[in-house]
């Protein structure tokens, strides 16, 4: 079984503009896959479909087997844990801990276990000490660690990172490396950073004017595409 | 490093949201008491008739006594509050300009009841607002909409609150954000032109929405389905009952009895 899957998916924003057309992948339980393509080419776009923040025009999108749809999203959503780009868009709690531990009670889940999800997400992205802060204080790197922390404590199968390393220092960016190379999720993440996408992911997806132009080892990704989109 | 009024707004609006670390006496009541004492105190507050300004000011009572008590500064509390002074001003200016009902006289000058209930919405304002100034800072804005949670009010209605005070501080940072934009290009000018507000303010609004729309997803994305959750609840004790037990009578003699009158007979 297909850890994500889409079929034919295709999407257009109100407004008329498409801009997933005929999108056709899937990604196996454990695979680390980059999705990458210039600016505009639909990856934020078809990333937000993975946990049905948007619900594909035509074609489905399967999480673990489900076809995500308006009734299960909720439960697709527990599977799939979404990083966003901006991390002041995903901090929005008046400390850390309960930004983490947002998603947890959201949940359900009873406060012993969410104490122990929160301390096991902060202590594995190294944000034990920031548990007090107010996240508006912290630095950008920090910040990008705290919020991947407030998914890891939902305990995902899979993980997806909307452009991680944008705004981070090399310092911030190594750890970031370091923390999500140990984590054995399925992860699907898309990047303008080419030397991430190759050290952390063993296949890449490229993505050129909403459609799939290259799908295959990282290895082989051809940059002579890429340059001429 | 100096932080700017802005800055200084968001610092405020964070710390507010939860109990203050430092402990108070009164700081570990369950939340729910200091709410219920806090509303007897501005129902029994605002049902005084609005002639009566001498029973309202007894209700100064209450802040004066627990503003110590949550180690706040009464005199802090008050300047606080005089942040909706232009507010009431505004709601209670017309009483004097269409009540001109002569009321008594003072060196030769005939106050009207316009006045006198003018005076009132401006100290009833006040006190409610020292009342809820202090509730916030005590159990935190948080515990507070908790509180309301389990004592039975709508949780859409909570759950509205806690976001209109998240939208706040997004509106803060968004402000900061576009003073800082402005600061860096504005060669040694402290303010915009007139002119300017407009568009500022313009854009201001469509950055906070668009910013929480993202936020939104990002919450969606962690399974937020419209009920807020915030830290466990606290546990009522006995500090609770006795608090309740202190303050509801202590606020109803307020209301019920004339202290001033009983006071000037006691002098008599």
């Amino acid at each position: 079984m297909n850890a994500l899957e889409f079929q034919d998916v295709s999407f257009s924003y109100p407004g008329g503009h498409e801009v997933l057309r005929d999108i056709s992948f899937s990604i196996k339980k454990g695979e680390k896959v980059a999705i990458v393509g210039l600016n505009g080419s639909g990856k934020s776009t078809l990333l937000l479909h993975t946990n049905g923040l948007l619900i594909a025009d035509s074609g489905t999108v399967s999480v673990n087997g489900k076809v995500i749809d308006r009734k299960n999203v909720e439960e697709c959503r527990k599977s799939v844990g979404m990083v966003f780009q901006n991390a002041d868009d995903q901090l929005f709690m008046p400390t850390v801990e309960a930004d983490v531990a947002f998603g947890p009670r959201n949940m359900g889940l009873p406060e012993e276990e969410i104490k122990c999800r929160v301390e096991k997400a902060l202590r594995q992205t190294g944000c034990s000490e920031l548990k007090d802060r107010a996240p508006f204080h912290l630095s950008g790197g920090q910040k990008k660690m705290a919020s991947i922390a407030t998914v890891l404590a939902m305990e995902p199968s899979i993980l997806v990172f909307d452009e991680p390393t944008s705004g981070l220092d090399f310092a911030a960016e190594a750890q970031f490396i370091g923390i999500v190379d140990r984590l054995p999720h399925t992860i699907l993440m898309s990047t303008h950073d080419m030397d991430l996408a190759h050290r952390l992911c063993t296949r890449a997806i490229l993505m050129d004017r909403g459609s799939i132009a290259y799908d295959g080892p990282i290895d082989t990704l051809p940059y002579p595409l890429i340059s001429t989109l | 490093m100096q932080q700017t009024r802005l800055e200084k707004a968001i610092t405020i609006l964070n710390a507010r949201q939860d109990k203050p670390e430092v402990a108070s006496h009164i700081g570990d009541i369950d939340a729910r008491a200091l709410l219920i004492v806090t509303v007897v105190y501005l129902v029994a507050m605002l049902s005084v008739p609005l002639q009566r300004t001498d029973a309202i000011i007894w209700f100064a009572v209450y802040p004066i006594i627990s503003a110590p008590l949550a180690h706040i500064p009464y005199e802090r509390l008050f300047r606080n509050s005089l942040y909706v002074l232009p507010l009431l001003f505004f709601i209670g200016i017309f009483n004097p300009i269409y009540d001109h009902t002569p009321s008594f006289i003072v060196f030769g000058i005939t106050v009207s009841t316009g006045w006198i209930s003018f005076i009132s919405i401006l100290i009833r304002g006040l006190l409610a607002t020292q009342a809820l100034l202090l509730l916030i800072h005590v159990a935190g804005f948080n515990e507070m909409c908790e509180s309301l949670r389990r004592l039975g009010f709508p949780g859409v209605i909570v759950t509205q609150l806690l976001m209109v005070y998240r939208y706040l501080e997004v509106l803060l940072q968004e402000a900061l954000t576009m003073q800082r934009a402005r600061l860096a290009r504005s060669y040694g000018r402290s303010s915009f032109r007139a002119s300017m507000w407009g568009a500022f303010v313009g854009q201001l609004l469509l950055r906070t929405i668009e910013r929480s729309h993202r936020i939104n997803m990002a919450m969606k994305a962690r399974c937020f389905h419209g009920s807020l959750s915030t830290s466990p609840p606290s546990r009522w004790d006995t500090a609770a009952t006795v608090y309740c037990l202190i303050w509801i009578p202590v606020i109803l003699t307020l209301r019920f009895l004339d202290i001033t009158l009983l006071l000037l007979s006691l002098l008599q």
